[in-house]
């Protein structure tokens, strides 16, 4: 492989990597849009959610075969966990309605840990393939460049996923209920939004969306209870960067990242790959410093 | 200067703690000789904590949940296996004469050195009599000094950590399986046997782990003009087992050098299924090193879609019998392992051979059961002494014979390096 062709297969690399952390960055955008704080179960709960697409595909594979054996998994992981996320919303966290902000992230740290050990409890803590289309290794050549399947399908999915968001939050009802229940839940509910419904919808959407993603790293790099753990604090990053109120903005932070991180340690030797890892930090901290907001963040005007 | 009152009851308080402690002592030594000791009236020596005439406690800390639990729980289970038939046969004779039987007591550390540094505490708290064979570096490592201090023997532990078989640094300590060294000295003479000229990419670990098998590599290839290593490139070990989130930008990257090798030093699983994919997927298929913990067929590389044909080879190092491969399971040695296994095994799922560590806890259980029946006193020390002194011991599943009187090495020396034939591995001398 030539330096150049080595350059572009990290970029390919990275907005595939890139994109399952942008998709988790997404679930919890969608959350801080719903109820207003920042999920730090939510990678738990799409571990979660996979680990019941698992059980249902191996359960239906022997009957209707392989391909709609996934398919039906994938659809009855991603009905279970709206659900979950609805229930967990409102059985869990409207208890924490009137609490202070760190209480509710506390709590929500602790269905995190809870999540885990029930996770690890039904499906123990092995590293369990997922039963899916294709692997890691197939991949189409482009020249010089490899582009695995895996890449593109999480790739277009993410992206795909992305959109339909975007567009429910700007272009629907439902999604200025949303905002409106986000910046202002007593207004809102004065003015006929039946609240606690848009949180609870929320929630439940979030934890497909993470569901997903969880399914297509899981495809690649088989499924373990805490396969989320280091994912999150990368999404976490990509939400702080891109902004907490804007779909784009956390997908787009998640990319770059991704990216800027693997070209950071290829290229820039006293970074190299073991210190890789404080480039999107860093970048959290001049965003902040700069524009607090995040990238594509809306500012939030009090008005006085 | 004046004392405070509170400063004069505190001296008061230590005053008292120090005499009634001093008045314990000497109850305690006092009630030692004058106790009637049975019919045992030659018995000079008081024995150690978790030894009596018919018991002996052994602990293990090692991972029983979390993403190392799989190997963890193989960990004890193996010894539950094997003390278990022992135990129903009536016990181990010990070299005093007296039949015990053992006693295995498993303590979770969820691979966290924290909890296994508190097991040791409770361990003591629980009066074992020695403990061992949990699998971690970071996890052994946390309680190595306290044992030190507290002389309870730490023996057999499954890391290719060096220290532990380090006699001077580790005075109670012993390792059971080949130091990371060894493993990658044993691919590097082999290499270096088929006398082509190589390119070498390696990509490793940033600690102990990692750096251990590229330096035993490189000694091993150090001065022949036919190895070159082209490119090293590392990670940072996080604290989750998820992390590092991925490491294919450090394939991607070597496989631009061209390397008809790769040594790769990776102890997490889902990253080599990822990067075995992942090199195959980019078109560079070069021959591979891997470390024995994270070789298996079924959980590494059957997964990740390898076949005999992706790869000119992938070679890791063994010192055991793979109980997943048939002739295990049709040898007698076999047929009762995987009995036993059956009987006595409390992990979850527990087969016996979905992990090789279930095979190492019985061979190191095969040593202990070799030094109880050497030693000739009660005593930890004794122990200690016995466990030192076993020369030529043939254990059941290992591929050389027991050697624990060599410093520096730990009770299993001898390797063989193994070339991965589609399903499981097969031992060979020469790379290629």
């Amino acid at each position: 492989m030539n330096p150049f062709g080595t350059f572009i297969q990290l970029l390919v690399d990275g907005l595939a990597q890139g994109s399952i952390y942008g998709a988790l960055a997404l679930a919890i955008v969608l959350v801080n849009q719903a109820t207003g704080l920042v999920n730090f179960a939510q990678g738990g709960m799409a571990v979660l959610g996979s680990y019941i697409g698992l059980t249902i595909g191996n359960l239906l594979i022997p009957g209707v075969g392989s391909t709609l054996g996934v398919v039906l998994g994938i659809v009855a992981a991603v009905i279970a966990s709206l659900a979950l996320g609805g229930v967990v919303e409102r059985f869990v966290m409207r208890r924490f309605e009137r609490a202070e902000e760190d209480t509710k992230v506390v709590a929500t740290i602790g269905l995190l840990t809870l999540i885990t050990g029930l996770v690890g409890l039904i499906w123990g803590f092995n590293p369990t393939p997922y039963p899916f289309f294709f692997g890691g290794s197939e991949s189409l050549r482009i020249g010089d460049v490899s582009i695995s399947v895996w890449s593109i399908v999480t790739f277009t999915t993410i992206v795909a996923l992305m959109v339909v968001l975007q567009i429910l939050f700007r272009g629907t009802k439902f999604g200025l209920g949303m905002r409106a229940v986000a910046d202002n839940a007593p207004s809102a509910a004065l003015a006929g939004i039946r609240v606690g419904g848009l949180r609870m919808a929320g929630w439940g959407l979030a934890a497909a969306l993470g569901t997903v993603a969880a399914i297509l790293l899981a495809s690649k790099s088989q499924l373990t209870p805490n396969n989320f753990d280091g994912i999150l604090v990368y999404a976490l990053a990509a939400v702080v960067i891109g902004g907490l109120d804007s779909p784009i903005g956390a997908v787009v932070a998640a990319l770059g990242i991704t990216i800027l991180e693997s070209l950071a340690a290829a290229y820039i030797p006293w970074i190299g790959h073991d210190l890789k890892v404080v480039v999107p930090f860093v970048l959290v901290f001049v965003v902040l410093i700069i524009r607090p907001q995040g990238l594509f963040g809306r500012r939030a005007v009090v008005r006085v | 200067m004046k004392t405070t009152l509170s400063g004069r009851r505190a001296i008061a308080v230590a005053a008292s703690v120090g005499a009634i402690a001093l008045v314990l002592a000497g109850c305690a030594r006092g009630g030692g000789d004058v106790a009637p000791t049975g019919e045992d009236t030659s018995a000079a020596v008081e024995p150690s904590p978790g030894i009596t005439d018919t018991t002996l406690t052994f602990g293990i800390s090692t991972p029983l949940t979390g993403a190392t639990a799989g190997p963890g729980n193989c960990t004890v289970d193996g010894a539950l296996a094997y003390f278990g038939t022992k135990n129903a046969e009536g016990g181990i004779t010990f070299g005093d004469g007296k039949t015990r039987k053992i006693e295995i007591k498993s303590y979770d550390d969820e691979y966290n050195p924290e909890k296994s540094a508190a097991n040791f505490n409770q361990m003591v708290a629980d009066g074992v009599f020695a403990a061992g064979l949990g699998l971690g570096t970071p996890t052994n490592r946390a309680w190595r000094e306290a044992a030190i201090e507290a002389d309870v023997p730490q023996v057999l532990v499954m890391t290719g950590d060096p220290i532990f078989s380090d006699r001077t640094e580790s005075p109670v300590q012993l390792g059971l399986v080949p130091i990371y060294q060894q493993e990658g000295a044993a691919f590097g003479e082999a290499l270096v046997a088929n006398g082509q000229p190589h390119k070498v990419a390696a990509l490793y670990q940033n600690d102990d782990y990692g750096k251990g098998y590229l330096q035993g590599f490189k000694d091993a290839v150090a001065g022949n003009p036919n190895i070159e290593i082209v490119k090293e490139l590392s990670y940072e070990p996080g604290p989750a087992s998820s992390t590092p989130n991925y490491l294919e930008p450090q394939v991607t990257e070597l496989a631009g050098t061209g390397a008809d090798v790769f040594f790769q030093a990776v102890s997490v699983t889902p990253r080599v299924v990822e990067n075995l994919a992942k090199a195959a997927a980019i078109g560079w298929t070069p021959i591979w090193f891997l470390p024995s913990n994270t070789a298996s067929p079924g959980g590494v590389l059957t997964p990740a879609g390898v076949t005999e044909t992706t790869y000119p080879g992938i070679y890791a190092v063994g010192f055991s019998e793979a109980a997943a491969a048939p002739p295990f399971a049709e040898s007698e040695a076999g047929k009762a392992y995987f009995a036993a296994i059956a009987e006595y095994a409390q992990g979850p799922e527990q087969d016996g051979k979905a992990f090789p560590h279930c095979v190492w806890s019985w061979i190191g259980a095969q040593i202990l059961e070799q030094a109880f029946e050497k030693m000739t006193e009660p005593t930890r020390d004794s122990f200690l002494d016995a466990l030192y002194s076993i020369k030529g011991f043939d254990a059941q599943f290992a591929f050389g014979s027991i050697d624990t009187t060599v410093d520096g090495l730990p009770a299993i020396q001898t390797v063989s390096l193994q070339k991965f034939n589609g399903k499981g591995y097969t031992n060979v001398d020469v790379v290629g």
